[in-house]
């Protein structure tokens, strides 16, 4: 797995786009609008890698924070100076993110780097932290993110149970796990057509761009390997999350899994 | 958050069938309303759980964690209760939630076990100010029943009963137009319009089987029209305490009683209800644009 991921790496979201014809990034705009993060979130981004997911709930809180400010000032048109001079005191104008963080956690170095420069490049600076970690063995304590992230990952983990313990143990109480991963598809029609495509136009594509035909290969069969909708629900309930839903976007072709450490 | 409104309203609406024993017969339709509504989930959601006990797979886990003791339902309460506290500075909104998880030790994650936060938690109030408004009017009557206190006259009661109803709104009258709007919502309506008429039901209920001359439908519509044109007034009342509300109120209640002696009173209830909801619709627009501009 390591080694595919090192030579998809650069290429990682060029043949993203191409692949899903760029509805990628619709499904990951979906995901962070579910999560609805507010100001103050700490997220964990697992095999997060070239860092989709980070920026989408950077841009989130971002403007939430901006809405909340605007308020503020308006609210504080009306107060004395005294209380406007101990908020100035407070700093609470000062952060634009409102004190939300993400942790971006790859198992792979390449894709680390990569995610690195794109925040460079895109002017990402406040509020990311890239750690190299393995998903079935976290290297961060108990209890200490609000909601874990794991958009198409979760299928590249041998041990799917142990990355959502690990998840379950990493999250707050009342913290969200979220998973944005390719499933089954119900639809008769649809799912014949996915196969054709899949099968046919994918590899050849992953050889076209990115030289790599075997990468790809692979990465279709495991899509097929994966545990449909109602099995995987059934193993984040295993974990231990409450009120475990999942979101079938585009027929099934991609699902959202989304359960609560309660 | 929803199935747990529905038991208690049926157990009142079942033991107040029983008092009214002519107008039996025209409980039955109201009854039968809270199961349809319970029977059809919002489409493209998975369906929630019964209240008959907690989802089967949840009794299997261990004793790590004090929620297994209670259901997903009774901590939804409690994060939805805990968030009205926060309703008066970030409005009804997911943010209230989020705070309200925070106090209880949760993460602000947990304001995404509720689908539609806002609609959630207006719902979640108004069942919350209508429980306790049966509760208040039980404890009265038993006083009664005791001997304990007079029996009051009608219109005094129901002016009492909305008041105090009313009075339940004051620390979140900043936000309460926006609530307003919200549960006249098209997908909020089913929901708001039952507690409403459950909570016009109970009023009636406790204030007995005094008044012969109004039937059944004229009492709810003279009272619904009473309370929802006084809440609309209290909006937009600035007056200390509110006393032009409850003035308003109590001419209500007279103009209700005076119109129950007129032969003609059916064709002016329905009138007064039309001319309520007229009334209502426009008041609440208004409120909401002003508010919203401020």
């Amino acid at each position: 797995v390591y080694q595919v991921f090192e030579n998809v790496a650069k290429k990682y979201d060029v043949m993203n786009d191409s692949m899903t014809l760029g509805i990628h990034r619709v499904w990951k705009d979906i995901l962070v609008h579910k999560m609805n993060p507010c100001p103050g979130t700490l997220l964990l981004d697992v095999a997060g890698g070239t860092g989709d997911i980070a920026f989408r709930f950077i841009n989130y809180v971002r403007s939430v924070r901006q809405r909340q400010l605007q308020r503020k000032l308006k609210h504080h048109q009306n107060l004395s100076w005294q209380e406007i001079f101990e908020s100035y005191q407070n700093n609470k104008f000062n952060n634009s993110l409102g004190d939300s963080q993400v942790v971006v956690c790859d198992i792979n170095r390449e894709m680390l780097k990569v995610g690195k420069q794109k925040a460079q490049h895109l002017g990402y600076s406040e509020g990311l932290s890239w750690v190299l970690g393995n998903a079935e063995e976290l290297p961060f304590d108990d209890d200490k993110f609000d909601v874990y992230t794991i958009a198409f990952g979760i299928r590249n983990v041998t041990r799917i149970d142990l990355a959502l313990q690990e998840a379950y143990r990493v999250l707050k109480p009342g913290g969200r796990f979220l998973c944005l991963e390719f499933s089954h598809v119900s639809n008769p029609l649809l799912s014949r057509l996915y196969d054709l495509y899949s099968f046919q136009v994918i590899p050849v594509l992953g050889e076209v761009i990115a030289g790599d035909w075997r990468s790809y290969q692979y990465l279709v069969e495991s899509i097929r390997q994966f545990p449909p909708q109602e099995e995987l629900k059934a193993m984040i309930e295993d974990a231990g999350f409450f009120k475990v839903d999942y979101e079938n976007l585009n027929f099934g072709i991609v699902a959202i899994h989304s359960g609560f450490k309660l | 958050v929803r199935c747990q409104q529905y038991p208690p309203l049926r157990a009142l609406q079942a033991s107040a069938a029983l008092r009214a024993a002519s107008d039996e017969h025209k409980k039955e339709p109201w009854a039968s309303s809270p199961q349809q509504h319970f029977e059809s989930p919002p489409a493209g959601q998975q369906p929630e759980e019964k209240p008959q006990g907690p989802h089967p797979s949840y009794t299997g886990q261990g004793g790590q964690e004090s929620e297994d003791y209670e259901s997903e339902e009774q901590l939804q309460h409690r994060i939805l209760t805990a968030a009205l506290e926060f309703v008066p500075e970030h409005g009804w909104t997911a943010e209230a939630i989020a705070e309200g998880a925070k106090t209880l030790g949760l993460s602000v994650a947990a304001a995404g076990l509720f689908h539609s936060a806002g609609s959630e938690l207006i719902l979640h109030f108004v069942s919350d100010c209508n429980t306790k408004l049966s509760e208040l009017l039980k404890k009265e009557q038993k006083l009664v029943q005791l001997g304990e206190a007079e029996k009051k006259p009608i219109d005094e009661f129901l002016r009492d009963a909305v008041e105090a109803r009313l009075r339940m709104l004051i620390p979140y009258i900043e936000k309460w137009p926006q609530a307003l709007s919200v549960l006249l919502l098209p997908r909020n309506i089913p929901s708001s319009l039952n507690l409403l008429t459950s909570m016009i039901d109970d009023i009636w209920h406790y204030a007995g089987d005094q008044s012969t001359e109004f039937n059944w439908y004229t009492r709810r519509a003279v009272l619904t029209a009473i309370y929802n044109t006084t809440e609309l007034v209290m909006m937009q009342d600035s007056s200390p305490g509110f006393e032009d509300t409850w003035r308003f109120l109590e001419n209500r209640v007279a103009d209700a009683m005076t119109m129950s002696n007129t032969a003609t009173q059916v064709q002016s209830t329905g009138e007064a209800v039309v001319q309520g909801l007229m009334g209502a619709a426009v008041t609440v627009s208004n409120a909401a644009t002003s508010r919203a501009v401020r």
